[in-house]
């Protein structure tokens, strides 16, 4: 069943007068029971998607607009407000970017993890039974990530926390409401390998438990491949490649995938050390200096004249491409 | 000869308070080890393992409590603090914080310059612009400020700052982290340029076991302030001892082989 449809997703915001696209006809399809990643760069416009999905973005400054955006059928974009945020409450959460900044300063972690607790799906009790039951569900949640003194921990204020803590526990919160759909903004950023293991271990463990989707927003591909059945990769705002990993990783057809993936030097064994690693020239271009058409094209080893024109996508076998010269037309 | 030994270093962070004993709250070391020129160190552990702690004692931000680093044989010392800003340079975890936002990038490239060199004007600004041209930058990026730049290109000012009194070994707290995968390859490629063609010694700290694995020479494992394991880079990754090691490079393996089946 598909959970989320969003197709040409177009998202506008104003820069000195002038309407830049900070997405470009965004597709994204999830699927019940899957694990989607979503691939790119800083500045691609990873996170400004996952604001839009959960309608974070506040209407003044930009201009969302997109052919459709459904969850389970009902259009996101045309409902009420108040509709909006009941789905999001209680079908998506969200483990974003930066815990320290989305968290609450002034209430200690306890409070702000019981607030997120959907007293629905509690066992049924009388209500001042609510807070015991509360208490114990906090407790399973916390040590389910891997948080240990939990009395301690709950009393504390975010400050007092170091960040790959709280990262955790974003995940905790995230995990307290039951979601269908759970997206992770970057959870495993600046995490050292053995709790990054155990995040993802955690998080494809509710996925096959629970049949909960992820939308897995990274740039670390080590992590991703590790776990992801789906792929998108983002560039600048546009939708690159999209498709199965394992297909992906097989044969990319975009030359901004295979940068991609040649640039993580554990994705290579045959790679002898201190060997210089492949690249793209160039640095990723700011909102004010977008290209026209492709938005790769001056970094990319294979553009060609035509690549003025925004490519439309290309299916084959279930795998999405944009892409005027892909690289599997090697000869022409 | 070695470029760099470190002997017994030792690091204590104490707290007292008025009519109780001094209680340590924090203890690094004792830390060995020697680095040839053009060699590469990797610095692994947890967080608040001192790993930062000890790239802080190398460069002189905080002074170790005892032991010694010797300097192609010489010992460092307060009285030889000249040299040691002259040899050793670190690049900072975050290159946007440690770039000053009110003054251009020529400015901040000239400051060491004034502080510790004996070079006039014409010099000075010629030596910007090689260093500048020799991390991948243009001449005019000497105009430009922080926030004119993008993330690849900060890291460069960053390294550029740090190369621009010619040092031995450049000491980096995670270079690395804060970069997307394409510029992070770049920055990669460069470092490892400018290693082979200067010749020069490179610690750094990081969480990525991949690019680890493919730049350094020598690793050091660090827990608890301690140094539990040091050797040969895939001595280390094939045949590791302590246990914090193996379960660390067992994960990453795990990671690294789960793409392929």
């Amino acid at each position: 069943m598909i959970l989320l449809d969003v197709k040409n997703l177009t998202l506008e915001l104003e820069l000195a007068g002038e309407w830049v696209k900070a997405l470009d006809k965004i597709n994204l399809v999830i699927n019940q029971g899957q694990i989607h990643a979503l691939v790119g760069e800083s500045g691609s416009g990873k996170s400004l998607i996952v604001k839009a999905i959960v309608g974070a973005l506040p209407n003044k400054r930009w201009k969302i607009t997109a052919d459709r955006m459904n969850w389970r059928g009902q259009d996101l974009l045309s409902m009420s407000v108040q509709k909006r945020r009941e789905i999001v409450k209680s079908d998506i959460s969200v483990i974003f970017q930066n815990p320290i900044n989305s968290l609450d300063p002034l209430l200690n972690l306890g409070d702000q993890l019981k607030q997120s607790i959907n007293i629905a799906a509690l066992p049924k009790h009388l209500f001042w039974q609510r807070n015991q039951y509360k208490n114990r569900r906090v407790e399973e949640l916390l040590h389910r990530v891997g948080i240990k003194n939990h009395e301690r921990f709950l009393k504390t204020y975010p400050h007092q926390i170091p960040s790959n803590l709280l990262q955790k526990f974003m995940v905790a919160m995230a995990l307290a409401s039951d979601p269908k759909l759970i997206i992770a903004d970057d959870p495993t950023r600046g995490m050292e390998v053995t709790s990054k293991a155990q995040i993802l271990r955690l998080l494809s463990r509710v996925n096959q438990v629970k049949d909960t989707s992820i939308l897995f927003v990274s740039h670390d591909l080590l992590a991703i491949s590790s776990m992801s059945h789906c792929m998108t990769v983002l560039y600048s705002g546009q939708t690159v490649e999209t498709g199965e990993l394992q297909q992906l990783r097989k044969r990319a057809y975009h030359p901004y995938t295979q940068a991609l993936l040649d640039s993580a030097p554990s994705f290579r064994k045959d790679l002898p050390p201190k060997s210089p690693l492949t690249t793209l020239a160039g640095t990723i271009p700011t909102l004010h200096h977008l290209p026209i058409g492709c938005r790769l094209g001056p970094r990319c080893p294979r553009a060609r004249k035509e690549c003025v024109v925004t490519p439309s996508p290309r299916k084959i076998h279930g795998h999405y491409y944009s892409c005027h010269y892909p690289l599997h037309w090697a000869g022409r | 000869m070695d470029l760099i030994n470190v002997e017994n270093i030792r690091f204590e962070d104490k707290i007292s308070r008025l009519f109780t004993p001094a209680r340590t709250v924090f203890s690094l070391g004792p830390v060995n080890f020697d680095l040839q020129a053009g060699e590469t160190l990797a610095i692994i552990g947890d967080n608040g393992s001192g790993k930062s702690l000890l790239a802080k004692l190398l460069v002189g931000l905080e002074t170790p409590s005892s032991g010694k680093i010797l300097l192609n044989g010489l010992a460092l010392s307060t009285a030889h603090h000249k040299q040691k800003c002259h040899d050793i340079r670190m690049i900072f975890q975050n290159s946007t914080g440690s770039l000053n936002p009110g003054i251009t990038v020529g400015a901040m490239l000239e400051e060491p310059l004034i502080l510790n060199t004996e070079l006039n004007v014409q010099e000075r600004l010629s030596k910007i612009d090689n260093t500048l041209r020799l991390v991948g930058l243009l001449d005019d990026h000497k105009f430009f400020y922080r926030h004119m730049l993008s993330d690849g290109q900060k890291q460069r000012v960053a390294l550029a700052k740090a190369l621009i009194l010619d040092p031995k070994v450049i000491v980096a707290d995670e270079p690395f982290a804060a970069l997307d995968p394409s510029v992070r390859s770049q920055t990669v490629n460069l470092l490892m340029g400018l290693q082979r063609d200067l010749g020069l010694g490179f610690i750094f700290i990081s969480h990525n076991l991949g690019i680890v694995r493919h730049v350094a020479d020598k690793i050091l494992v660090m827990e608890n302030g301690a140094v539990i394991e040091s050797g040969k880079t895939d001595v280390i990754f094939n045949w590791p001892k302590e246990d914090y090691t193996k379960r660390l490079i067992e994960t990453h393996q795990q990671l690294v082989n789960s793409q392929y089946n």
